[in-house]
This record gives C-alpha cells, sequence and structure tokens, in this order.
C-alpha cells in the first residue's frame, strides 16, 4: 500500500476486530464444569440433576428463588457442605478436569483454590493485617517482609489499601459493614485462589458499598474465576457475564447475563426477571 | 363477644383486665425482688460490720492462733490460694478442652451427649459428695489428709462450671465465622485455636474466673480433704490451713477471738469473690466488644 | 402474559401500550384528513382540525416518552418488559413523523388545488395514502395484540406503497418531459407521494418493532424472508 495514500493512518476496524458484543460468542474455557449434580441435605433432595459450566476469567451469576438451591451449589463447589453430617453430593464437579466430589479429595487445598466470600461479613476476631495473613500463613512461609508486601497487595485489590493502611493493627471488627466484606475479599484473596464464590456479598450493605464491591468484582474477574448468588436481580445483570436461573433444585436456564435480562428463551426465567413470579 | 356491646367496649374491658394483671405482675416480682435484697444487704452488712471490726495488718501477717491468743490468717490464705491455684491450673485445660470437644466436634453425638448430661450433674451435685469421693478414693488409700486431695476436690467442682461455659461460649460463636475460615482452607484445630476460641475468648475468661470464685468459697469438701493445719505450711502433701475451713472451725468455737478472725475472713472471701465477678463481667464485656 | 407481581407496575406498563393506542388512533384521523383533502374541494374546517390533532400528537408523543423513561428510572425492567419500554419509544417517534407526514400531505394538497394537473394526480395519491394508512393501522393492531405473524405481513405491505410510489413518480417524469408547464405541480406531487412513501416506512418500522418485542430479535434490516421465518421460529 503506497504510503502517500490520503487516509493511510486511519485505520477503521475491519469486521474481525469489532469485539462480538454477544458474551456467548467469546471465547471461554471451562474452570469448573458440573455435570449431573444432586445434592441431598438428609433424605432432602436439594439439587437435581445441575449441570453447566463455569468459565474461566468470568463471572456467574445464579439468580432464583428462595430455597432454590443457588447456594447449595455454590457450597458444593468448595465442598463447604462436607462440614455438616447428613449432607451430601453425587455427580461430578469438575475443577481443572479433576472431580472434587471424590472422597479422595483434600478439602483444605481444595478450599484454599476456591475462596468465598460469605453474606455477612465475618472478619476474624483480630487485627485487619493479621485477618489477611491468617489464610496466607496456612499454605506459604513468608518473610516479614513478604508478608508486609502481601497484605498490602490483597488490600490493594480489594481497593481498601488507602483505607486501612495507617490501622492495620487495629481489629478488623471495628471496620464498617461495607469496610469488613471488602477485608473478606481481601482475606480471599490474599490466599490467592483460582476461583472465588461470593455467596449473596452485598446483600448486608448499604448502595455505596454495594457500588464498591461490584467495582471490585467487575476488576477481580481478570484474574479469578467469580461464582455468585445474587437476590439482587439488578446486581447479576450490572456484573455477570453468564447467569443461570434456578428454581426448585433445578437449572432452568443457563446464558449470557446479556440474552438472559433481554431475552430469555424460557418462559419461567422471563416470569422470574420481569417480576411475574408467584 | 356479646352482640349488644361494642368491640370498642369488650376490647376496653380487656384491657384494663390486661393492665391489672400486669401491674399485679409487676408489683409482686419487686415486692420478691425487694424480700431477697433485704437479705442480701442484711447478710453483707453484717458481715462488713463485724469484718471491719477485725480486720488488721495483723490479719496478712501472722498465723492461726491458738484460743485466747491473738494472731492472724497468713497460713489460711496463702494455703486457699495454694490450694484454689494447683486446681485451677488443672481443671483449666481439662474443662476447656472438653468444651472445645462438645461445641465443636460432638455436637449431636451419643458420647458428647453422655458427656453434657454428666457434666450437668457434676454441675448440681452438691459439694460434700465430691469432698466425700475424693476422701474416699485418694486421702484413704493414700493415709493422710492433704493439699493434693483439696485441690483435687476442688477441680471436680471447677471442671463442670468451665466445661458448660466453654461449651455456651463457643456456640455463640456465629458459625459463618467458622465456615469462613474454612473457607480459606484452614484445618479444624487451627480455625478453633485462631478464630472460634479468639472469638469465645471472653466468655471462657469468665467461665474460669467463676469458677475460681466458686472455688474459693467451698468449705465442705476442703473439710474431708485439705482437712486444717494451724501452722505455717505449704507442703500440699500434708494437711494445709486454708480460708473456709478456718472460718467454720473458728465460727463454731465459743472463743471471742477466733469469732472476730471468722468474720474478717468471710469478709475477706467475700470480697475477693466480688472482685473476681467484676473482673469477669468486664472480661466477658470487653470480649464481647471485640 | 401473567401479571406482575406488583400491580402497579402493571398499570405503568398497560398505559404506555394504551397511549400508544391512542396516539396511533389520531395518527389514523389525520391521514384519514389527508386523504379527504386529496380527493375534495371543500374544507370545513379540516385545516384547523389537522392543526389541533398535530399538537394533540406532540403532546402524547413527550409524555408517553417521559412514561417510559420513569418506568426504566423506577422499575429496571427487563426481558420482555425492557423490550416493550425501548419499543413503544420508537414506536410513539414513528407514530409522530407518520402524523407529521399526513400534516403535510393535507397542507400540499390545498395548496396545489387549483393546478389542473393535479385534480387528477390526486386521486392516484389518496389511493396510495389509503394504503398507507391501512397499513399503520394493521401494524397497530399487531401492536396490541402482540402478533408477530401479524406484524410480518405488514411488513410484506411496504413493497406496495413502495411500488405505488414508483409508479406515480414515473407517470409524473412523464408529464413533465411532455410539458415543463407542469413541472411545478408536479413537483409538489412529488413530494406528496414521498411522504406517503415516508408513511408506509414508519408502519414497517412500527411491524418490525413489534417483531422485536415478540421475538426478542431485532428485525429492522432483515430481508423479509428472515423476518417470515423469525416470526415462524415460535
Amino acid at each position: 500500500m503506497p504510503t502517500s495514500m490520503p487516509f493511510a493512518d486511519v485505520h477503521l476496524p475491519a469486521e474481525s476486530d469489532v469485539p462480538p458484543h454477544d458474551a456467548a460468542s467469546r471465547s471461554a474455557v471451562p474452570k469448573i464444569t458440573i455435570r449431573n449434580l444432586d445434592f441431598f441435605y438428609g433424605g432432602f433432595q436439594a439439587l437435581t440433576h445441575v449441570g453447566l459450566d463455569i468459565a474461566e476469567h468470568e463471572v456467574t451469576a445464579f439468580i432464583g428463588p428462595s430455597g432454590c438451591g443457588k447456594s447449595t451449589l455454590l457450597r458444593t463447589l468448595n465442598r463447604m457442605y462436607s462440614l455438616y453430617p447428613g449432607q451430601r453430593a453425587t455427580g461430578e464437579v469438575r475443577l481443572n478436569g479433576v472431580n472434587v466430589l471424590d472422597a479422595a479429595t483434600d478439602l483444605n487445598l481444595l478450599r484454599a483454590k476456591v475462596g468465598m466470600v460469605f453474606q455477612k461479613p465475618t472478619p476474624f476476631p483480630m487485627t485487619i493485617y493479621e485477618n489477611i495473613a491468617f489464610g496466607v500463613r496456612l499454605y506459604e512461609r513468608l518473610s516479614t517482609r513478604g508478608m508486609d508486601e502481601r497484605v498490602e497487595w490483597a488490600l490493594a485489590k480489594a481497593a481498601m489499601w488507602n483505607e486501612v493502611k495507617d490501622k492495620l493493627q487495629q481489629s478488623g471488627m471495628a471496620l464498617s459493614g461495607g469496610q469488613q466484606q471488602r477485608l473478606c475479599i481481601a482475606r480471599a484473596i490474599a490466599v490467592r485462589p483460582e476461583v472465588l464464590l461470593l455467596d449473596e456479598p452485598t446483600s448486608a450493605l448499604d448502595p455505596i458499598s454495594t457500588a464498591h464491591i461490584e467495582e471490585l468484582i467487575s476488576e477481580l474477574k481478570v484474574d479469578y474465576t467469580i461464582a455468585m448468588v445474587t437476590h439482587n436481580m439488578q446486581q447479576a445483570a450490572r456484573v455477570s457475564d453468564r447467569t443461570a436461573y434456578m428454581y426448585l433444585g433445578e437449572l432452568v436456564e443457563f446464558g449470557p447475563t446479556d440474552r438472559i435480562f433481554l431475552n430469555p428463551a424460557r418462559k419461567e426465567t422471563e416470569d422470574y426477571i420481569t417480576g411475574r413470579f408467584g | 363477644m356479646s352482640a349488644n356491646s361494642t368491640p370498642w367496649r369488650s376490647d376496653t374491658v380487656h384491657y384494663r383486665r390486661r393492665l391489672f394483671v400486669s401491674r399485679f405482675n409487676l408489683a409482686m416480682s419487686l415486692a420478691t425482688m425487694a424480700l431477697g435484697m433485704v437479705f442480701l444487704c442484711w447478710i453483707l452488712a453484717t458481715l462488713f460490720v463485724h469484718g471491719m471490726a477485725a480486720l488488721s495488718p495483723a490479719l496478712f501477717t501472722q498465723m492461726t492462733p491458738p484460743p485466747g491468743a491473738s494472731g492472724g490468717l497468713r497460713n489460711a490464705i496463702v494455703g486457699s490460694g495454694v490450694i484454689v491455684a494447683t486446681a485451677t491450673f488443672v481443671s483449666t485445660p481439662i474443662g476447656v478442652l472438653a468444651g472445645i470437644y462438645l461445641a465443636e466436634y460432638g455436637r449431636a453425638g451419643w458420647l458428647a451427649e453422655t458427656t453434657r448430661f454428666v457434666n450437668d450433674m457434676l454441675l448440681s451435685a452438691p459439694s460434700i459428695i465430691l469432698g466425700l469421693f475424693v476422701y474416699t478414693v485418694y486421702v484413704v488409700p493414700v493415709g493422710h489428709f492433704s493439699g493434693w486431695a483439696g485441690s483435687m476436690a476442688l477441680a471436680l467442682i471447677a471442671i463442670p462450671v468451665i466445661v458448660r461455659t466453654t461449651e455456651n461460649s463457643l456456640r455463640l460463636v456465629p458459625g459463618s465465622l467458622r465456615e469462613a475460615a474454612v473457607a480459606l482452607g484452614a484445618p479444624m484445630w487451627k480455625v478453633i485455636v485462631n478464630v472460634t476460641l479468639r472469638a469465645a475468648r471472653g466468655g471462657v475468661i469468665t467461665g474460669v474466673l467463676l469458677a475460681v470464685a466458686r472455688m474459693s468459697g467451698e468449705t465442705a469438701p476442703l473439710l474431708f480433704t485439705a482437712l486444717n493445719n494451724q501452722f505455717w505450711s505449704l507442703d500440699m502433701n500434708a494437711p494445709i490451713a486454708n480460708l473456709p475451713v478456718v472460718i467454720f472451725q473458728f465460727a463454731m468455737s465459743p472463743f471471742d477471738d477466733w469469732k472476730a478472725l471468722a468474720w474478717a475472713g468471710a469478709l475477706l472471701i467475700t470480697a475477693a469473690v466480688l472482685a473476681l465477678n467484676i473482673v469477669a463481667r468486664a472480661a466477658f464485656r470487653q470480649g464481647k466488644a471485640r | 402474559m401473567n401479571d406482575h407481581t406488583n400491580k402497579q407496575f402493571d398499570a405503568e406498563m398497560e398505559a404506555i401500550r394504551s397511549g400508544v393506542l391512542a396516539m396511533g388512533g389520531i395518527v389514523e384521523r389525520q391521514l384519514r384528513r389527508a386523504i379527504g383533502a386529496l380527493q375534495t374541494d371543500d374544507d370545513d374546517g379540516r385545516f384547523a382540525a389537522v392543526t389541533a390533532d398535530e399538537a394533540a400528537i406532540n403532546r402524547l408523543q413527550v409524555s408517553i416518552d417521559q412514561q417510559c423513561a420513569e418506568i426504566i428510572a423506577r422499575r429496571q425492567p427487563a426481558a420482555v418488559d425492557l423490550r416493550m419500554v425501548l419499543t413503544v419509544s420508537k414506536i410513539v417517534n414513528d407514530l409522530e413523523r407518520a402524523g407529521d407526514e399526513g400534516k403535510k400531505i393535507a397542507y400540499k394538497a390545498v395548496e396545489t388545488r387549483s393546478e389542473p394537473l393535479t385534480r387528477v394526480r390526486h386521486y392516484d395519491a389518496a389511493r396510495a395514502l389509503d394504503d398507507a394508512a391501512s397499513m399503520l393501522r394493521n401494524a397497530l393492531d399487531a401492536f396490541a395484540r402482540l402478533d408477530a405473524p401479524a406484524a410480518a405481513d405488514t411488513v410484506a405491505r411496504d413493497a406496495e406503497i413502495d411500488a405505488a410510489f414508483a409508479s406515480i413518480l414515473r407517470q409524473l417524469v412523464s408529464y413533465m418531459m411532455e410539458d415543463p408547464r407542469t413541472i411545478t405541480p408536479a413537483l409538489e406531487i412529488v413530494f406528496v407521494a414521498k411522504s406517503i412513501e415516508r408513511i408506509g416506512d414508519h408502519a414497517k418500522n412500527i411491524a418490525e418493532a413489534v417483531v422485536q418485542v415478540v421475538m426478542g430479535t431485532d428485525v429492522r434490516h432483515a430481508s423479509l424472508d428472515e423476518i417470515r421465518a423469525e416470526v415462524a421460529r415460535r
């Protein structure tokens, strides 16, 4: 192409350069594949034949009415349910290809890889610094300096370093609710998990703190795979790439969030997200 | 509701009755509380008047005297301290560990249920029975009373208190905190040591302090175990002086000197228990605030 | 479609829907007056009525758009509700434009009435406009019933209007070539025909919007066959 050509420096995007608008057409590598998952609380079946892929570096949101099994599903991903006798899961939940439901799974190592943040902020009764360092010390032996750096890194990732850098030795329980929740997120990412599970992370928070956390989720998905449960449909619409609608323990519809909220394929999904449910 | 009365009128009648019942019950509770307070204040006032009169520096420097002579309670105070300290030292780890087992591991198992039941029985067992028990299994085979036996009996009193308070305060720790620690990949023992026990710290310390308070006032078990010693002795393998038994003996005696010392000893124990209670409450409050 | 759990939301959605139908009724009335102006010479207050309805249409457009904005702000509609609100906002624009075209035709008809040429040609225009008005009515009926197949049929009718426009244009060109004195009135008729063609386009836009509400697919630049295939999907 002759360089003297007018407008040669103007690059119009070729058709292939235009990013596809639909999340579905993005190439998504599954991080967790769930197949035929059944879950029981004693004799009660809480999940029935659930199957879906949670894609790497994406936010997957689970929505549905209370008791639909979305939190239960989240708690199978890190085997949280194994704490309680009488709860069991059958089927497959493969993380990096390995079935975590196997009896041989080392639960502590699994949970170090699959971090979790809960509905209510749960700061440990220790200093802000120790809150972060606690999890790191479980699996890594860092120098004092290395630990200082890790704590700063995690708090900075959770967008709260500037707020707390002068009070790292204060109790984590003295923070505000929103800060406590971000501390919990910082604590979870400090151990550098591969997957982050968020169980209604903002339902106890005010709108400003919620906005902070949503912003944080969008930033974190660059490094992590995120699965979240939320009661707030607009939140799922705002932050997630894919949305799963669950009802009575079954996966009703799973797809790109844009499609689910604009044009869901199933009538049940549409009724739920448009407020025509029940 | 009768047909000719409006709901409004009928409501008023019911409301008046409820109001009356409420006021009557409130008045009765206040009256019973006042009754209790009167006796408590009476006891404390009597104790204070008589005890203060006998209070002197000699109390802390001189030994228990023979009848008719002047003296102090030094050997009894120190002896009590040694016995109670030993018992605390022994009962705290046992009680706390058992409490941890009940709250964290054996929530619903038969072993835990049984332990809990036995513990509750021990908690309400008359202390004299515990004294007799130690007398039978330890004092009789060994052949003599001793400080060790006294500590053993007191530890048996303290353990159920500590077990109960430890279990209860661990159960007050929200499950979400436990799950949060587990979710980081922490093994169970680390979760307990670093998170739940720390969160329940105030309650556990309170339990231990309350157990200490209870032990320092017990007389019956010591009568059969540590007995008493008129002289200065720190030998735990021999009878050892202690405040409750000294108070018991001196108060029953016909001698005015001894009676005065008994009052002073009683005041000392009461003051110590009061102080422990205040410390325990402060500790609990601090534990909660964190 | 089931009712919303929140009845107030239902009422608000119904308000914008019936607002569109009311506005469509006024636009249709406007088009009938334009047809009347093309067909007859007598005025009998038609001119004043056109002006008054034009103002009513404008007010409705602003008010319905405002209601749509309020629903979005207060209810965060999703899925079919969101598509409905967005579509209503588009439809009121198309209706307002169609009403404008009707007004223009009525004005032009009165202005060019004395010309001998226009007397004849107005007859063709009136017939084409009648087609366009009925197409608009079809589009609004499809909207009222959320009937995607009917909407697809309406889209198909746009070709007829376009053909009528081309035919009028061809005839006018031959007039103008034969006798240059007819150029000025012929151009006036071209404008009228162009307005009719635009009304057909607006009706088509409305019909396509109905397909989008019902099916969830944007068919604005799809071919008729593609639209028919999409509509047959469900």
